[in-house]
């Protein structure tokens, strides 16, 4: 997935983009440049202490001032220290709440965005959206700003002050800064490429493992054990070899660093030694030059160090955008929403009743992402309470239609028609509280049974609850379990078996009570008795409701009002069971196929 | 404590000598960052002409430089011994930083690879009491904690305390009241940062515990996105969101108030001592008690270990946590590994496979209850059972990936726990229900435990699977990357590329626990087809749901609550009118439909 860190360069680090989200908390801002900045004019004066300090009590030899300066120096530490708190306070607020906002936004949108976007993105790269890139955005908008007005104005302030308290030993002092602000920018750049090679070969690290661990049963079976170690020696002694080469890199870095502090503080030295022979007056004045000297390049690495740290926020902006902005294909007009409300403020006093008869009409589909045409000119009329089944080999597209009834996808051409009114002229909020779905890998959260149940209906009752699970025959589920409808599910549910799973959310389904069933139907993975069960759940929750099935089993269909026959993506055939049968097209040679090899058998057999 | 320190010492293996060299350099680096002050004060006094406080050897060597006069007017020269000094601090500061990475990342490497062998030679029950995400967490996050322990905050800690010793020294020895004062203020800073961090760590736990339900409420929902559509939870799932968010946050919020509160005091404690060193020290000057000259370099050296002592709490802090990661690899590295016997033996010459009273129980009760088995050499049997009915279980035992509990498996009158247990699996193929799959390439999944590399051998295992024409469909062919676990492949193709797999290897025993269940009825009576073509001498097992699968096998057990229900060909099974027949007419009824 695109999941590496490409750089991304914004102008102005990509915040004016991000101003909409600022605004909220611009007196915030403001609080915070503020602060920050009287806290390094603070910082800036501190030297001058120790320049009276020197310059008038060891100088002059008198303490008359004494508590005067201890008294300066305590009011203004207690400032800055009032103004740092403030600060603080106000950039972790800034960040959090930015972070919130930011996060909120992009989970809302996603329960509008069209699900398409599902299908092109995994799960885990737009959790990553959600929940990293937010942070980082949050960072640069307050952490990162704040450490550059912050050490900026420092250095800035510092300058400032030697500037005026000897023009030419500050001039001397600087000399060697366009030397410390280029070793920074070069060695800046090429660590943040070792860093990122540092953490792709980590991460290959880390998925080695999960390999190692999630894949023990192939492993062990393979006996493939060594083979597997010597791979993974491979990975981590790169991993060495990379870390060390980086840590070579930076401590270079700092060692210069380290000699270029002490260069200006030779340079002080010996300009400000010559200076100050004259009289004990200046020697105030060469100390806090010496601490100049050495104090003013960690606050320029600083400096360049979050503008780097800045750049590379780029491409979380990028995306986090691109996640807010994307509209997908399936929205509600102006009008409907006008009339029926949006997603989070439905209108349901303007909701009609749903019958559930359903009608595609003149239909020709092709996938937002695809080339081909999957569905021409496609007629097919649903009536209310009846069921429609739709079978074909795996990968053969039969989810296209029902995608398409919910509203996931729209037609290219031509329209679908429930209760004779087209599906775009209602919202999608009406569509989707009417409609049920089973999934073939039934999705469970996690939670109790009782909350799993409920999502169907929030304010469903115990004894409704308990009807609904004798209904499907799921009583024999519910005593296995130790709490009964309070059993909790971990991840995935693991306490439930496919089958039971699969039970579980037809009870859900029905509790809902849909005028629309979708059912994606159970795979292999099932066997026969449990599946037998499954399907008895089935056809309770089917009676009397519009339904569309999605079959992998044919023996489960043969009672549908219409079989849809799926080939290639294409709905090469429907009708019923017998019609079907009788024309000896696709769906005869599929049915056939169950059996052939009976068949085969029994002659091999007869001939022996 | 003394069982954390073997750990460690284990870990350490190797890299212990660059850890020394590191102290060794960082000592250096201590010592010719604290001469600066020095001259610094020296100079100073020079140039005032109070030479009282300078000791007899600096000042011998500035008077063989000439006398007063021309030193100052080439006062260059201290120029130049600083510089000099500065350049032994910046090599000893590079040497430290590259000999201590040099021990971090070799220490980690050494535990990197030690957990990760062992854990794939340990016995393959250990995983059923293990969480995959625990394991993960303990060989990444925790290997970094301990690696930072040793690496950052032990030399750290070590760096630090040389500094402030060695500060303090040459404080007292310029004045021992003012050196007292210093000591006041540092005993509070330390004191103060130590119980700040040691409260503070539960409310990090607290906010890390909010953040991970955050994280898992988004996560649930993205993977739910159909079932929350489909229902309409829309609004449910976004106020549910926004709670945890408003939770998480604001329990940031109040984790950064303690933060800040902390930094203020700790600041005002460092001013606090800074203004009185200033104060005190002005006084003591002027009172003749130290000259100028180390009036500056007092001051110089206040401020030299102000900040490594507000770090220092921090430090001694953060490496308590680090003894709970070292517990939490050693319990790893304590769990015993799958060892064969001393005299365990090669596999025996191929012959009939016996279960003889096979029992076991994966906690308490019992999966497979006395189950007898007898499949000769070169049959085909079929196995056929419910969910639970303890089918699976018995190849997992077969293939020695679980030791019975009660009775024997023999291979050839070989009791298998006297065969090495990488020779057995080296012999049995299995191909599993759901096969995992090693994210590279179509090819080098196939060949992965396979003596045989040529394109000969990868061809026919493939055309026997009935991929070939799969493979021709993919652009990049047989260099088709698979992804994680196979993702990229559907679950018939992942089936079939794990018969691939086996195939090549020509295992005596091949095992196929329902992997045929994912591909359509045609393509696995072709597949079947294939195998009894190419594998006429082997013992083949197939566990599957399907009669049709299973009809055509030699025997076919049938196995019901861990024991064997019924046994038979498919004659005398559907004749029996057991289990076995019933499932066949639920299968076959469509037909009649």
């Amino acid at each position: 997935m695109d999941n590496s860190e490409k750089i991304v360069k914004l102008p102005l680090f990509g915040l004016p983009k991000l101003w909409p989200f600022i605004k909220k908390y611009k007196a915030m801002y403001i609080r915070m440049v503020i602060a920050g900045i009287i806290y390094s004019v603070f910082d800036a004066l501190y030297p001058l202490f120790n320049r009276y300090a020197i310059n008038h009590f060891v100088g002059e030899n008198t303490i008359d001032t004494l508590p005067v300066f201890v008294g300066i120096y305590l009011i203004i530490t207690i400032l800055q220290c009032a103004v740092n708190y403030i600060n603080v306070m106000q950039c972790s607020k800034i960040e959090l709440y930015m972070d919130r906002d930011l996060r909120n936004l992009a989970f809302a949108h996603l329960q509008e965005v069209s699900l398409s976007y599902f299908n092109r993105n995994n799960v885990g790269y737009i959790h990553a959206r959600v929940m990293s890139d937010t942070g980082r955005i949050g960072e640069l908008v307050a952490w990162r700003v704040m450490d550059v007005v912050w050490w900026g104005s420092y250095v800035i302030f510092a300058i400032v002050v030697m500037l005026i308290i000897d023009f030419k030993m500050a001039i001397y002092l600087l000399l060697l800064f366009p030397l410390a602000i280029i070793i920074t920018l070069v060695f800046e750049r090429r660590l943040l490429v070792l860093n990122r090679q540092v953490r792709e070969l980590n991460s290959k690290i880390t998925s080695d493992i999960n390999e190692g661990i999630t894949g023990v049963k192939s492993i062990k079976s393979l006996a493939i054990e060594d083979k597997i170690e010597r791979e993974y020696k491979e990975d981590t002694y790169r991993m060495y070899k990379k870390s060390v080469s980086t840590a070579r890199h930076s401590a270079l870095f700092t060692s210069l660093m380290t000699l270029i502090s002490t260069g200006s503080l030779a340079i002080v030295l010996w300009k400000g030694g010559s200076l100050t022979s004259q009289g004990l007056v200046q020697i105030g004045t060469f100390s806090i030059f010496m601490s100049y000297a050495l104090g003013m390049l960690e606050p320029i690495q600083i400096v360049i160090n979050n503008i780097t740290r800045m750049i590379a926020v780029g491409v979380n902006i990028e995306r986090y955008l691109e996640l807010v902005n994307t509209q997908g294909e399936v929205f509600d007009s102006e009008e409907v929403i006008t009339k029926y409300g949006d997603s989070f403020n439905p209108k349901y006093e303007n909701f009609e009743e749903l019958k559930g008869e359903v009608e595609f009409k003149d239909v020709t589909f092709k996938y937002p992402d695809g080339e081909e045409i999957v569905l021409s000119h496609f007629n097919l009329l649903v009536k209310k309470g009846s069921s429609v089944a739709i079978v074909g080999e795996t990968g053969a597209g039969k989810s296209t239609l029902v995608n398409l009834v919910c509203r996931f996808f729209e037609p290219t051409e031509g329209q679908v028609l429930i209760d004779g009114k087209d599906i775009k002229q209602r919202s999608l909020k009406w569509l989707h509280s009417n409609i049920g779905y089973v999934l073939q890998n039934p999705y469970l959260f996690s939670g109790t049974i009782r909350d799993n149940l409920k999502y169907g209906k929030e304010d469903a009752t115990d004894d409704e609850i308990m009807s609904a699970i004798m209904q499907v025959g799921a009583e024999r589920i519910l005593k296995k379990l130790k709490d009964g409808l309070d059993t909790e599910l971990g991840e995935g549910g693991d306490y439930l078996s496919t089958g039971e799973k699969q039970i579980i959310s037809i009870v859900r389904a029905l509790l809902a009570d849909p005028k629309i069933l979708i059912l994606d139907e159970a795979t292999s993975s099932v066997d026969s008795l449990a599946e037998n069960a499954v399907q008895k759940a089935i056809s309770v929750v089917t009676e009397d409701r519009t339904s569309f099935i999605i079959a992998h089993r044919l023996s489960t269909i043969i009672d549908a009002d219409v079989i849809l026959v799926v080939s290639d993506g294409k709905i090469v055939d429907n009708g019923t069971h017998k019609e079907l049968m009788k024309k000896k097209g696709e769906y005869y040679t599929l049915y056939m196929r169950q059996f052939e090899e009976l068949e085969t058998w029994n002659d091999t057999r007869t001939n022996k | 404590m003394f069982s954390k320190i073997k750990t460690i010492n284990f870990f350490l293996k190797g890299s212990k000598r660059y850890f020394a060299l590191a102290i060794i350099f960082v000592f250096l680096q201590v010592i010719f960052d604290l001469v600066n002050p020095k001259i610094m004060g020296y100079t100073v006094d020079y140039i005032v002409g109070d030479t009282s406080q300078t000791p007899k050897f600096i000042l011998s060597f500035l008077n063989s430089l000439g006398d007063r006069d021309y030193v100052i007017s080439h006062i260059w020269i201290i120029s130049i011994i600083v510089v000099l000094i500065g350049l032994l601090s910046a090599l000893s500061r590079y040497f430290f930083r590259v000999s201590n990475s040099i021990g971090g990342e070799s220490l980690a490497k050494n535990m990197r690879d030690n957990l990760f062998s062992h854990i794939l030679h340990l016995p393959y029950k250990w995983n059923d009491v293990n969480k995959t995400g625990d394991i993960i967490q303990r060989c990444t996050s925790d290997v970094d904690t301990i690696r930072n322990f040793v690496q950052e905050q032990l030399v750290n800690l070590v760096r630090m305390v040389a500094m402030i010793a060695l500060a303090l020294l040459f404080m007292f020895r310029i004045h021992v009241v003012l050196t007292l004062v210093s000591c006041f203020f540092i005993a509070i800073v330390i004191g103060y940062s130590l119980s700040f961090h040691g409260k503070v760590g539960e409310k990090f736990a607290k906010v890390d515990a909010e953040e991970g339900r955050l994280s898992s409420t988004a996560q649930e929902n993205l993977e739910g996105v159909r079932v929350v559509r489909a229902f309409g939870r829309e609004i449910f799932e976004l106020e549910r969101f926004k709670a945890r968010n408003e939770v998480y946050v604001g329990h940031w919020v109040e984790m950064m108030s303690i933060l800040a509160t902390f930094w203020t005091i700790s600041d005002f404690i460092k001013n606090a001592l800074t203004i009185s060193i200033l104060a005190l020290g002005a006084y003591f000057t002027i009172s003749g008690q130290i000259s100028a000259g180390q009036y500056v370099s007092y001051i110089a050296y206040v401020l030299m270990i102000i900040q490594p002592i507000v770090e220092l709490g921090r430090v001694i802090s953060d490496m308590s946590k680090s003894g709970v990661s070292i517990d939490r690899l050693k319990y790893i590295l304590d769990s015993e590994i799958e060892k064969d016997p001393l005299d365990a033996i090669d596999f025996p010459p191929f012959g009939d496979v016996e279960f003889k009273n096979v029992s076991f129980s994966y906690n308490e009760s019992l999966v497979l209850d006395s189950v007898n088995m007898s499949i000769k050499k070169g049959q085909t049997v079929g196995i056929l059972g419910g969910t639970g009915s303890g089918k699976s279980t018995s190849m997992l035992l077969l293939d020695g990936l679980y030791d019975v509990l009660d009775g024997s498996i023999t291979i050839n009158g070989v009791d298998i726990k006297t065969i090495k247990k990488s020779e057995l699996r080296q012999h049995i193929g299995f191909v599993l229900q759901e096969p995992y799959l090693f994210s590279r390439s179509l090819r080098d999944n196939i060949t992965i435990a396979s003596e045989k590399t040529d394109n000969d051998s990868v061809e026919n295992a493939v055309k026997v699977s009935s991929l070939t024409s799969t493979i021709e469909k993919f652009k990049d062919g047989y260099n088709t990357f698979v992804g994680e676990r196979g993702v990229t492949l559907s679950g018939g193709q992942r089936q079939r590329t794990a018969i691939a797999q086996m195939l090549i290897r020509e295992p005596d025993i091949m095992i196929f626990d329902d992997s045929l269940s994912a591909v359509d009825a045609k393509t696995d009576a072709s597949i079947r087809k294939e195998l009894k073509r190419i594998a006429k001498d082997k013992t083949v097992i197939i566990i599957s749901h399907r009669i049709t699968t299973l009809m055509s096998a030699d025997n076919i057990y049938v196995f019901d609550g861990g024991k064997i229900a019924e046994s038979g060909s498919h004659d005398d099974l559907v004749s029996q009118g057991g289990i076995y027949s019933k499932i066949f007419d639920l299968q076959r009824s469509v037909q009649e439909a």
